[in-house]
């Protein structure tokens, strides 16, 4: 017999579908899955998924009541969480923002890394509020696979990490550092590209700190570290490396990760130190914790077929089919399952899957060489491990993923998550921290500055076409395109 | 048109910078916190080609004036402001920023000049727009003063010294006398923004230069005038009688029904006769008054007329019917050959019938006599030792004189009445050239003068006359200036005749959407300060002014009767004085 009250509505049929039709942006979300899923499954897609959550939503109940000896998913209250708790706390925002400029299309060329430090209950403008920017002109930097679209993000993602380490050397009492996105993203997809070069670096140290000391310090202890324990097992080229003093991107990336971490560890008490990601389409979580424990569940039960005989297939036999199939994702179900206020158990993010073997080519080289990038997972001289959670901050937004470093995670997870929804709640209708929101208007590059350099870029063009410094023709028709085109004109029309 | 070189202000003096879109009407200044005030008087220097000398480029100053001042901080959504506010919380205990504030002020030009300042403080319509990115600065005081004063700085036989810059308390702001007496004048404000006050300083300006002024004053605010030692002997001040016999007979009918009871049908048709006969009986030389004092004392048995005389007031007029009641009902044919022949009205020898008909008449007459005469008494009594009305208005227009009407006391009705007799008599005599002063006629609560509906004949008369002088007074050298707490009630075409405008804190919408839709002169932005103006601060707008300033009026010798005591002081005192008379 059940326990639950029957006052519950939150855990009847009725009240499932309730809560999925009064969430706009769930209904919304789920109204795309029944349209994109598999013909066999539109029908009564809507109804199975609430009968699905409202399954899931007991099993939880009757975990928390003690009636059940395992639970699908635990689930934390922030509780009564209000600003007095957080008073005279030092927290920095850091968020990145890329300008791009229109020429035939849009061409990344100035990045902007803004960070925002702000002393709580502080009354004095000037002691508490601080702002900060890290510019980085993209077309300065030597290394880095500029063909690549992700090129931009490798130099974001340094410039951001940059900046947050920065703030954490130069405010010795922060208490919370928050990154807009995610804190560690998953780096497979950014192996390959041409290491940066020295110079590259110092332009990026340029903004870290004013101290050449300092900026040759973290450079020498890098380059230490590569020559000793890093390069040679990625490459067979490490001593060409080493005296050509190369920067592989992904390598110097995880070696600021564990600076940062080692000065956030030598302060008392810690900071809190997180990523913030919205509108994620992260599915790890659902896949690997949350049904593979309802999975494991049916498997005892001898119920591998539940799935199947409620939408009629034969094949929902595992998670990742289960997720595939219907288009779950971690943010969608966590909506569904959790309630505002309500964060999630914590888990460890498995962020550098993608890390094999790739081929890298060298500045000023065109060939390429094999590089191998598994040494870069977490383990003495790699990534650090990561862990995440959701929160939820409101019934008209998706929960949030709030990913922290694995070694800080279990003890600051409360802490991170009373913060973030406490931050989120200031933006209700965005249920996102306004410290990211206010350093990403502030990260922000703006029109008129994109528009200038578009300008400035078309009358460099147009001059050098004039004075027929361009002769080649097929060239010269490219950049008439160029300069001249935009996404309606009637001049560049196919001719036939 | 470029900043010129080596013109940049200094830092002390420097207020924004221009960004955005620059016209030759309006820019923006990017400014520092608190460095600027709405309606302060900025200046960009420039240089401009001249049209004629393509080469030749002058250095310009471009004067504006602050109109809007917008303040963002767009770090701060309004989202997080209603959360903040739904759980009470204070700002400063959260994450939010409140240090990034974008401060722009939005200038209208006034227009430029020499940078040298060679053209006497006229400003000349700017063509061409001042360049973005120039660096707006805080003129000097005699700059300001100078193009404030503008042509008038050449004028100053006609520069009245009335105000200050309100942001600017060390600029006087002189403004042209020449267009309030001629071009008439408006001065616009709820009770208690400082109408009087600004009228009084006016008038005490205009004195010094010996204009004469007949102020209409219906509740004595401009008695005080006569204090002012500088004044004493030009000040005259007169209570006003209500002149019965200057009426038409239907409108002092309506006098006495409004004041006593309705006449009856044969009363009214008699009423004519009445009127007309008593005014020719009293309308007479001096010996031949004598004996008709005489003969109506003796026949009515009244020795008060006897002793108090004749006098063209309703009390008469009811002496006059009761002779003629009298002479009907005893059929007396002698006193009605009396009366026919003094009055020159055959219709007065009236049978027994009629004289009963027409006797309840006698009565209302005296009621209403009675009330109009306590209504003079007020009138005496604010006007303050004040003598009555000269016979010939004329005598009101004198060089250097000011002549105060009280009107305290009267209904609206009656001070209609009184000022549109007077009024008239002074336009008549300007334009028939028997006036050889011009003429300053001041209306205070002039929306009793000139309403935009007339509820009577009496304020319809008072209407003609005042649109009369409106828009002819010029011609004639007879000027308005017009005050009014109630600007929506006044005539629109009287109004709008006004070339020069003082307009203070206002508050009642239908009057700030007048003033908006009548007043050419006065920009949108200014008229939005109206109800937040302080007491004393102004817009001064139109012929009188080089342009809209706002100002600080500066304050009159003389006081006015409603604004001297503290009413708990004057009840404390008045009770020490009382509690002392009881003790002798």
């Amino acid at each position: 017999m059940t326990q639950y009250t029957s006052q519950d509505y939150r855990l009847t049929e009725e009240g499932v579908q309730a809560d999925l039709q009064r969430q706009p942006q769930l209904l919304m979300k789920l109204a795309e899955n029944a349209l994109t899923v598999a013909e066999s499954l539109r029908d009564n897609y809507f109804k199975n998924t609430a009968k699905f959550v409202l399954a899931l939503r007991k099993a939880i109940y009757l975990a928390n009541e003690g009636q059940r000896l395992e639970s699908p998913l635990k689930t934390y209250s922030v509780g009564d969480v209000n600003w007095s708790e957080f008073q005279d706390e030092v927290v920095t925002f850091i968020d990145g923002g890329i300008g791009r400029v229109q020429i035939s299309s849009q061409v990344p060329i100035l990045l902007r890394v803004g960070s925002y430090c702000v002393r709580t209950g502080e009354r004095q403008l000037t002691k508490r509020e601080q702002f900060g920017y890290y510019p980085v002109i993209l077309g300065d930097l030597e290394g880095g696979s500029k063909e690549r679209k992700d090129f931009p993000d490798i130099v974001r993602i340094t410039a951001e990490l940059l900046g947050g380490l920065s703030a954490l050397e130069r405010t010795p009492d922060l208490n919370v550092l928050m990154f807009h996105g995610p804190l560690v993203y998953l780096m497979g997809g950014y192996a390959g590209h041409t290491p940066f070069t020295e110079s590259d670096i110092d332009l990026f140290l340029n903004q870290y700190a004013s101290d050449p000391a300092v900026v040759n310090g973290l450079k020498e202890k890098f380059l230490h570290e590569a020559f000793v324990d890093l390069y040679p097992q990625m490459t067979d080229r490490a001593d060409e490396w080493v005296q050509r003093r190369l920067f592989e991107p992904l390598a110097w990336i995880s070696f600021l990760y564990r600076q940062l971490i080692l000065v956030a560890r030598n302060r008392k008490p810690t900071p809190l130190i997180m990523g913030v990601v919205e509108r994620g389409e992260l599915r790890e979580f659902s896949e690997r914790v949350l049904l593979e424990r309802v999975f494991h569940g049916l498997r005892v039960k001898g119920r591998l077929d539940y799935f199947n005989q409620m939408y009629g297939r034969t094949d929902l036999k595992t998670p990742k089919s289960l997720l595939d199939k219907l288009g779950y994702t971690d943010a969608l179900l966590m909506a569904m399952l959790l309630r505002p206020g309500e964060y999630s158990e914590q888990w460890q993010i498995n962020k550098y899957e993608g890390l094999r073997q790739g081929n890298v080519s060298l500045p000023g080289e065109s060939g390429t060489s094999t590089v191998n990038f598994s040494p870069l997972k977490p383990g003495g001289i790699g990534f650090p491990k990561v862990s995440g959670c959701y929160v939820h901050v409101s019934e008209t937004t998706e929960p949030v993923r709030v990913e922290m470093f694995e070694e800080f995670g279990k003890d600051q997870l409360a802490g991170a998550a009373r913060r973030v929804y406490l931050y989120s709640r200031l933006l209700p209708g965005y249920g996102f921290p306004v410290g990211l929101d206010i350093a990403d208007k502030f990260a922000h590059v703006p029109a008129w500055l994109t528009d200038a350099y578009s300008k400035l870029i078309r009358h460099h063009l147009g001059v050098s076409l004039q004075r027929g410094e361009i002769s080649d023709n097929e060239m010269r028709r490219i950049l008439v395109q160029a300069i001249y085109m935009t996404h309606r004109d009637w001049l560049f029309r196919p001719t036939s | 048109m470029v900043a010129p070189a080596n013109t940049q202000p200094k830092n002390s003096r420097y207020v924004g910078t221009l960004v955005g879109e620059s016209t030759s009407r309006e820019f923006r200044l990017a400014v520092a916190h608190e460095t600027i005030r709405e309606q302060d008087i900025i200046a960009v220097d420039a240089e401009l080609r001249r049209p004629e000398q393509n080469s030749v480029t002058e250095r310009i100053r471009v004067w504006a004036k602050v109109q809007r001042i917008e303040r963002l901080n767009p770090l701060f959504p309004s989202e997080a402001g209603h959360e903040l506010a739904a759980t009470r919380t204070d700002p400063f205990d959260t994450v939010l920023s409140l240090s990034r504030e974008m401060v722009t002020a939005v200038c209208q030009v006034l227009g430029a000049e020499p940078l040298t300042g060679s053209s006497g403080g006229k400003l000349d319509h700017l063509r061409y727009p001042p360049q973005p990115a120039s660096s707006a600065y805080r003129p000097d005081s005699s700059d300001i003063a100078r193009v404030v004063v503008g042509e008038l700085e050449q004028k100053q036989n006609r520069a009245l010294d009335i105000a200050t810059l309100s942001n600017r308390p060390e600029v006087d702001v002189k403004v042209d006398g020449h267009a309030i007496v001629t071009r008439h004048l408006a001065i616009l404000a709820m009770t208690g923004a400082g109408k009087s006050w600004t009228a009084r300083r006016i008038i005490e300006q205009l004195a010094e230069k010996n204009y004469p002024m007949v102020v209409f004053d219906p509740h004595g605010d401009y008695t005080g005038l006569a204090e002012v030692p500088a004044l004493h002997n030009r000040v005259k001040r007169y209570y006003a009688q209500f002149p019965v016999f200057e009426q038409e007979p239907e409108a002092v009918i309506r006098v006495v029904e409004s004041l006593a009871w309705e006449l009856s049908e044969h009363q009214r048709n008699n009423f004519e006769d009445l009127f007309k006969g008593a005014k020719s009986f009293i309308e007479a030389g001096e010996d031949d008054l004598v004996e008709r004092k005489k003969w109506l004392s003796e026949y009515l048995q009244n020795d008060d007329i006897q002793k108090y005389g004749l006098k063209p007031n309703l009390f008469f007029l009811a002496d006059f019917v009761s002779a003629v009641v009298r002479a009907g009902k005893t059929e007396d044919n002698e006193a009605a050959t009396r009366i026919v022949e003094w009055s020159g009205r055959d219709n007065l020898r009236i049978e027994k019938k009629v004289a009963g008909w027409i006797e309840g008449l006698v009565g209302r007459l005296r009621a209403a006599g009675k009330a109009l005469y306590r209504m003079e008494r007020i009138n005496v009594k604010v006007a303050r030792s004040a003598q009555p009305l000269p016979v010939d208005r004329k005598e009101l227009v004198a060089y250097g004189q000011i002549s105060v009407v009280a009107l305290a006391g009267y209904t609206s009705d009656f001070q209609a009445t009184i000022y549109s007799l007077i009024a008239d008599s002074i336009f008549e005599a300007r334009v028939q050239g028997e006036l050889a002063l011009p003429a300053l006629l001041l209306l205070e609560e002039a929306h009793n003068f000139a309403p935009a509906r007339a509820a009577t004949s009496a304020e319809q008369r008072a209407i003609n006359t005042t649109k009369q002088i409106a828009q002819e007074g010029r011609k004639f050298g007879v000027g308005l200036v017009i005050i009014s707490q109630r600007p929506s009630r006044l005539d629109e075409t009287t109004l709008s005749q006004c070339n020069s405008y003082i307009i203070m804190r206002m508050v009642n919408p239908a009057d700030q959407s007048f003033v908006r839709k009548v007043v050419e002169t006065l920009a949108e932005e200014e008229a939005r300060l109206l109800p937040d103006l302080d007491v004393g601060e102004a817009i001064v707008s139109g012929q009188l002014i080089n342009f809209p300033v706002l100002v600080r009026i500066k304050q009159p010798k003389s006081q006015g009767e409603r604004e001297e005591r503290d009413a708990f002081e004057v009840l404390e005192e008045a009770r020490s004085i009382s509690s002392g008379q009881g003790r002798k």
